[in-house]
This record gives C-alpha cells, sequence and structure tokens, in this order.
C-alpha cells in the first residue's frame, strides 16, 4: 500500500524535529525524493526562523509575578471558602462586638479625667451611669456614689481654679444627687439580707458580735451601714481637703462660690452620715 | 504517573510551584505560536499573558485523559487569538511589527541579519489560509505533534496533515518566488 504524500511529508518532519536531516529523510523516501526535498527545505527554513523567536526576559519575569499575584489571591480566597460561613458570620460579628467593646472601654479609660466642658466629660458621666446601673449589690452601688461625689467635689475645685463658678453650682448639685444616693442603696442591702436571711438554713451557732464583722455585710446586722459611714467619713475628709486648698489658692474675687461649694458639700455629707446613724443605730 | 502528569495534577490541586514549572515550560512556545499568528510584540506579550491567566482560572477544570496538557493550553490560545481576530475585525487587520526579540542578539550585525529573515518568514505564514497558518504555528513554531494539534484545534489527524501539506507547498512557493 503506498503511503500519501502528507504521511510521508509529516513522517520526514517528526525525524527532523528529532535531528535527522534533510538529505537522510530524503535517502527513506526515493520515488517522493523530487516533490519532498524542496518542502523539507521550506519546512527547516521556517521551522528556523520561528523558533528565533523568543520573548524578552523582562515580559517574562513580569508576566510570572503577575501571575504569582493572582495565584496568592486564588489560595487567599479558598482558604477563606473553607470556613464554614456561620464560623465566618460568627468571626464577624465577634469582631464587630469586641472592636465596640474596645473602643468603649478605649473611651472610658480616656475619659476619666475629663472636666466639664471637655469633649469626653459626657462620655465620663456614661459610663459612671453605666457602673452604677451594672452594680449587682447596694452595697456596690453606694460605694460608686461615693467614689462618684468625690470626683464631683474634685471638678469643683478645678472649676474654682479656672474660674467657671457657673459649673460649680452644677457640679454641687451632682454631689448632693450621689450623696442621696448612697442611703437608697443602703435600703436595698437590707432587702438582700433580709431576702438571703429567708433562704438561708438556721444559723448552727449564735452569730458574733457587730464589731467583728464589718467586712461582712450580709450576716452582720448593720454591719454594711458601719463601713459606707466610715466611707462616707473619709471621702468627706479627702473632699474637703481638695476643696479648702483650692480655696487658699484661688484669688479673692472667685472665692464666693466655691466657699458656697464647701458649705453644700460639708452639709451633704453630714446629713448622709446623720441617715446612716440613725438607720443602723 | 509521568513527571508531567505529576506536575499537572499538583498544579490543579493548587500548587504554585507546579503552576510556574508549567509556566516555565510552555511559555516560550505559547508566546512563539501567538506571535506568528498575531505578529507584534505588544500583542503578543499581552495574549500570551492572557493565556496564562485564563489557564490559571480554568485549571481545575482540566482532566488529564481528555485532553493532553499541552493540547489544552493551545486550545486555550487558539480561541484567545479567534477572539482578538473577531475583535480586530471590526477596528482593522493588525500591523506586523519590526520589534522582534530574537532568541540571540549578542552580535548585533547577525541579529539585524536574522531579523530580516525572521520577518520574511512570518510574512510568508501570514499569507497561508488562517487554518494553514494555525497548523504550521503549532507544529513549526510550538513543536506539537500532529496529534496534539488535532486535539488543541478539534480536528483530525488527516485534516491537520493535509493542512500542513498545503501549507509547506504554499510557503515554498512564496520562497520561490522570492529568489
Amino acid at each position: 500500500m503506498t503511503q500519501k504524500i502528507e504521511d510521508i511529508l509529516d513522517n520526514c518532519l517528526e525525524r527532523m524535529f528529532k535531528g535527522e536531516s534533510v538529505e537522510d529523510c530524503v535517502k527513506t523516501y526515493p520515488e517522493q525524493a523530487l516533490e519532498l526535498e524542496p518542502l523539507l527545505k521550506a519546512s527547516f527554513v521556517v521551522i528556523q526562523e520561528s523558533s528565533a523567536i523568543q520573548p524578552s526576559p523582562e515580559f517574562k519575569a513580569r508576566g510570572r509575578s503577575q501571575l504569582q499575584g493572582i495565584l496568592y489571591a486564588k489560595l487567599a480566597k479558598a482558604e477563606r471558602a473553607r470556613i464554614p460561613i456561620w464560623h465566618r458570620r460568627w468571626a464577624v460579628a465577634m469582631t464587630t462586638v469586641l472592636v465596640i467593646v474596645l473602643a468603649g472601654v478605649g473611651i472610658a479609660a480616656a475619659s476619666t479625667n475629663a472636666l466639664p466642658d471637655e469633649p469626653l466629660y459626657p462620655a465620663k458621666l456614661a459610663t459612671e451611669q453605666a457602673r452604677l446601673t451594672l452594680a449587682f449589690s447596694g452595697m456596690g452601688k453606694a460605694e460608686l456614689h461615693i467614689q462618684f461625689a468625690e470626683r464631683r467635689a474634685t471638678e469643683i475645685a478645678e472649676m474654682a481654679l479656672q474660674g467657671r463658678s457657673d459649673k460649680i453650682f452644677v457640679l454641687t448639685e451632682q454631689v448632693t444627687n450621689h450623696l442621696g444616693g448612697v442611703p437608697m442603696a443602703e435600703k436595698a442591702v437590707k432587702i438582700e439580707e433580709g431576702g438571703q436571711k429567708a433562704l438561708a438554713p438556721p444559723p448552727p451557732v449564735p452569730a458574733p458580735a457587730p464589731s467583728d464583722e464589718a467586712e461582712d455585710y450580709g450576716e452582720g446586722r448593720g454591719g454594711y451601714a458601719v463601713e459606707l459611714k466610715a466611707m462616707l467619713c473619709d471621702s468627706r475628709a479627702r473632699s474637703l481637703n481638695i476643696l479648702q486648698t483650692t480655696l487658699a489658692e484661688t484669688p479673692e474675687n472667685l472665692r464666693p462660690p466655691l466657699e458656697q461649694a464647701i458649705k453644700d458639700v460639708t452639709e451633704d455629707y453630714d446629713r448622709i452620715i446623720l441617715i446612716l446613724e440613725s438607720g443602723s443605730g | 504517573m509521568s513527571i508531567e502528569e505529576d506536575v499537572v495534577s499538583r498544579a490543579i490541586k493548587g500548587d504554585g510551584e507546579a503552576f510556574a514549572q508549567l509556566y516555565e515550560e510552555h511559555f516560550d512556545k505559547i508566546y512563539r505560536y501567538v506571535y506568528l499568528r498575531l505578529g507584534g510584540q505588544a500583542e503578543a506579550e499581552d495574549l500570551t499573558q492572557e493565556v496564562f491567566v485564563k489557564a490559571l482560572e480554568a485549571i481545575g477544570s482540566y482532566r488529564w485523559r481528555s485532553l493532553p496538557f499541552a493540547s489544552w493550553l493551545f486550545r486555550i490560545a487558539h480561541n484567545q487569538v479567534i477572539d482578538y481576530f473577531r475583535k480586530q475585525g471590526k477596528v482593522g487587520k493588525v500591523a506586523w511589527d519590526n520589534d522582534i526579540t530574537l532568541a540571540d542578539e549578542s552580535d548585533p550585525s547577525l541579529a539585524v541579519e536574522q531579523k530580516i529573515e525572521v520577518e520574511k518568514v512570518l510574512d510568508w505564514v501570514k499569507k497561508l489560509s488562517p487554518a494553514q497558518c494555525e497548523v504550521i504555528s503549532l507544529r513549526f513554531g510550538v513543536g506539537l505533534s500532529v496529534a496534539e494539534v488535532a486535539k488543541a484545534l478539534g480536528k483530525n489527524a488527516g485534516t491537520v496533515k493535509a493542512l500542513q501539506y498545503n501549507g509547506i507547498v504554499a510557503l515554498r512557493k512564496m520562497m520561490a518566488g522570492n529568489r
């Protein structure tokens, strides 16, 4: 069976690709040599010249780096896809909550020393209010009220030094409000104590003397009131010390509002201490 | 499993190193094929890069048994070239440029001479019918076998051999006319 010229040509080309010469290939097909030889020579020219075409090394390197970028992006996408969607949503939600909480904590921390009229002062008051709301016990609330009353007293001193008498009046009212919250918190402590007593089994031994139980608010009769009174007395001493010291440093013309504030704050502390004494006595 | 099969299967699984190996192995051939088909360096560079980007995007769907990897890659290149010509058809023919990058340009005078020869060959290849040009580019420019060309172009081996023969006859005539 005679081979078609297309097949013979292809056979010779394959041999040429492997390194055989045109002459060697032609020798294999003497009958087709006349037609085959010029075709193989033409093919050889095309093969030889087209093999000289090469991409520039810069372009090749650029292409490689572009593909690497695409590949990394593809791998990162695949990695993300491996995490279940609920897991990703949960992670996003938790991250959002964390960011809000951290931002809140940051603002709260930054606002601790803020003074009235400063941008972070409302955040300071809001943080205080939140702490009061979240306080677990009546005793905790009472402690916070005392702490915040003292803060306002310190702010009164700062405002007096700046000549801001308008702020002194408002702050003094806030001292009154916070101190007024102490007896209310004390009542809550009494209720808590009553509830715990109702739920608890009868004690096997008689309760020790109140003086030995100042720290034990739930068990001792009036122990919490003694503790609160002590805290109030300490706070009164610190607040008045700051205010009196500031009064000595304040110019004569700016003293009257501060003097009035000292008078009011002193009266407030004394009134609340008296209430606690009468309530626990 | 052959070495190439192993590299391809690793590339399918997302192994960047394996894909880089395939890139190195086939890049020059794809470029040469695209250059022979288009004739412009800038166009050839853009299109070659597009071929590999497409290959990277689609490699997950490649199945070894249905098509040799080189044929699969050249099928992508072929489709890119067809798309390019389709778009060019609306705006005009591609102009062949003289800015050919040669494999060896160490001797400037030889390089100039070779560039002239290459341009001549490119000019002759361009004058072939599109189907002949396709086959000649893949066979002589890239070195694919008739079976691989047939699979890349979706033609049977007999047709490819016939196109190859007719293409070479046409080239021979053009070369004879040039002397």
